[in-house]
């Protein structure tokens, strides 16, 4: 069993033009093992992005205090490749387009860079994996030979997103708003490919805005998140509520003075 | 540079007694070895390279290679040099439709009118100092002739290892006459290894005759501890269209010109170079194209990365002249600077004297895409092959744009290959 902890975590990101600093996460704590999916909920702005980033390691977000620990081993000084063939995954809300490298390429590449160098992946073993993936996520074929996302429709993106879950199999993935620009039927595909992936040795966090993905894969725990923090922890009942009264109405009934992005003042 | 011109050309007098060439290449260098006196230096914006050692002192030799053909039935055509042979295979139903491949000196032999008709028509000695040199020095060459309305399904596949032992410098010298309407791909790959010291004037001559179509690419990679100097250059004519796909991968200092001469009407040029420059090595280029007739078409597109200490520099050249209305020139300069250390220059040059044109360019320095890399290492994939991986990227623009797929994968082996040597 793998677990991974996030201690009273604080980030900043520097905005890019005037080059102050602003504080996004003011004290994060969650603790999750494998064999656990784990959802946060949270109003725009609310960090979640944010967290997901830092976990993987993306050179914009600063930790300023506390700890992400996998295994109870501290991750802030490792690189991104390493937190990643350590078991961490990140599927991205906005994937990367790279023109003249292959899909196939690079997943044999994310592969191998997880085996040794005399023992790498065969074109049969790859081709064969491969297959069962795609059909499993209702993917032609020629997606393999297409370059990385490049040309890719939304829907497509993030099929690609689970595809690369689904081969690389991590102890610990993030998933970032991963049912964004999702029609139903595409939403379905996709909850399916990471239920397939339920197992002991594997636990996600999904990120998300609504409840809508949730009836799909169905968490242990669900996490509010609002101004940096996560406010409030619950079972699958707590997403419902959410999706009945708004976050507003769990803000009022927390007490909480903030400010909602999409609120008019 | 080191240069005594009348030790130059006393040794050259006595190779031109020692060597019985035709008396119109006797005269032809002789005409090319007087411009020394009075040429320029070759320029590239922003690329000083004058000291760079191309004139060598040393024994000269007029012809380096002989000749040895093949005849086969296959559809294969390949042209092998290296410093003691010029190997050709030319199928007989290749040669029976009038297509001459061979040596450039075995050419002249047979038809010393070619001289006079072609040799330096479209790159004069006239021009420069290392032109005049280049021509007065020819030590090897090859020459295509394709007849008019003849097209070749299958490509010409042209090899030349630089492997001379003796301290000299090579002038290279590839003649290509493109006849009326014919159409034909020639695939060159230029190399030498690291034990290789001599420097390299490396000229390409294409004659696009009307109609015509060529697709031209070399993929370089040149490893000799000596600079070499580029010029590929073609006078296009009516409605003639000339593809460029150039790849250098050279481990040497480079310097050079890629220039299109849009002479006839409705002429095109599409000119594609990508460039990996590494450690401290040092490569200008001019990629130049002239529109002098009405509707003609003139593409450049140009991307190069560098890495290390080393110096890379694309200058973009799209000149159209007074009456070559209805014309266009287009470019694209783009550089990817992978360390600090690196320098390097994107210079986008209009020269525009008409006015019923279109033109446009686009020029950019930058950093390596922090998304692309972020996305790559995310999935475990280390550093350096991720870096690799964008930097493929970058240069797919143009990569991706070359029609012919084999030229295609040829361009990103000579890439990974460089790339690999220098992580």
């Amino acid at each position: 069993m793998e677990t991974l902890q996030i201690k009273n975590l604080h980030v900043v990101v520097e905005d890019e033009e005037t080059h102050q600093q602003k504080e996004i996460l003011k004290g994060v704590n969650l603790k999750m093992q494998t064999g656990e999916i784990h959802a946060i909920m949270g109003p725009n702005g609310t960090g979640k992005s944010t967290l997901s980033q830092t976990i993987m390691g993306h050179p914009n977000y600063h930790v300023t205090q506390g700890d992400i620990l996998l295994d109870n081993q501290s991750i802030l000084e490792m690189p991104v490749d390493e937190r990643a063939r350590k078991g961490l995954f990140l599927a991205m809300q906005y994937p990367a387009e790279i023109q003249g490298v292959t899909n196939a390429e690079f997943l044999r590449a994310a592969i191998n860079a997880r085996r040794p160098k005399d023992n790498q992946i065969s074109v049969m073993e790859f081709l064969q994996e491969l297959d069962e993936k795609l059909q499993l996520l209702d993917m032609k074929e020629s997606m393999i030979e297409r370059y990385l996302n490049e040309g890719f429709s939304g829907g497509e993106k993030k099929r690609n997103e689970i595809l690369q879950l689904l081969i690389i199999k991590p102890h610990f993935a993030i998933l970032d708003e991963i049912d964004s620009g999702l029609d139903i039927d595409a939403l379905k595909v996709v909850s399916r490919g990471v239920n397939s992936m339920r197992s002991n040795n594997f636990g996600a966090l999904i990120i998300t805005h609504y409840q809508r993905l949730l009836k799909y894969i169905v968490p242990d725990t669900v996490h509010v998140m609002m101004d940096g923090r996560i406010v409030k922890n619950g079972g699958p009942e707590l997403a419902q509520k959410l999706e009945a009264e708004g976050y507003a109405g769990l803000r009022d009934e927390l007490g909480l003075k903030i400010n909602l992005v999409d609120e008019d003042n | 540079m080191d240069f005594d011109y009348s030790q130059l050309k006393a040794q050259f007098q006595k190779m031109l007694v020692e060597n019985d060439e035709p008396v119109e290449l006797v005269r032809f260098r002789q005409e090319s070895l007087a411009k020394l006196k009075t040429t320029q230096f070759p320029r590239i914006t922003k690329f000083d390279f004058k000291h760079w050692p191309f004139i060598s002192n040393h024994v000269h030799f007029f012809q380096l290679s002989s000749l040895i053909e093949h005849q086969n039935d296959k559809d294969q055509i390949e042209v092998r040099v290296d410093s003691k042979n010029i190997i050709t295979t030319v199928p007989n139903s290749v040669k029976e439709q009038g297509i001459i491949i061979t040596d450039l000196f075995s050419a002249i032999k047979s038809d010393p009118q070619i001289v006079k008709k072609y040799l330096s028509k479209v790159i004069s000695p006239d021009e420069d100092f290392l032109s005049a040199y280049h021509a007065a020095l020819i030590n090897q060459g090859i020459f295509i002739y394709i007849p008019q309305n003849v097209e070749l399904t299958s490509p010409i596949h042209l090899t030349v290892n630089f492997d001379q032992q003796e301290k000299m410098t090579t002038n290279f010298h590839l003649l290509i006459i493109a006849g009326k309407n014919s159409r034909f791909q020639i695939i060159d790959h230029l190399v030498s290894d690291k034990k290789q010291t001599n420097p390299l004037t490396n000229f390409t001559e294409i004659v696009a005759g009307t109609n015509s179509e060529i697709n031209f690419s070399s993929l370089d990679h040149l490893a000799q501890s000596d600079p070499v100097y580029y010029q590929y250059r073609a006078a296009v004519k009516d409605y003639a269209k000339v593809n460029w796909s150039i790849g250098l991968m050279n481990q040497c200092d480079t310097a050079g010109e890629i220039d299109s001469e849009l002479i006839g009407e409705g002429a095109f040029a599409n000119s594609q170079l990508i460039a990996l420059t590494t450690a401290n090595q040092q490569l200008g280029i001019n990629n130049r194209v002239t529109n002098r007739s009405p509707h003609s078409q003139g593409l450049i597109n140009q991307r190069g990365v560098a890495l290390g200490n080393s110096r890379l520099i694309f200058n973009g050249i799209g000149q159209i002249i007074h009456g070559a209305h209805g014309s266009t020139a287009e470019q694209q300069n783009r550089l990817l600077m992978m360390s600090p250390q690196a320098v390097g220059d994107a210079n986008p040059i209009l020269l525009i004297d008409e006015n019923d044109v279109e033109a446009g360019h686009a020029a950019s320095v930058g950093e390596i895409n922090q998304e692309q890399l972020y996305y790559l290492l995310s999935r475990g994939i280390p550093k350096k092959q991720a870096q690799r991986m964008v930097i493929r990227g970058f240069l797919s623009a143009v990569i991706t744009s070359i029609s012919d797929r084999n030229i295609r994968q040829e361009m990103i082996e000579i890439l990974e290959r460089k790339l690999r040597e220098n992580d």
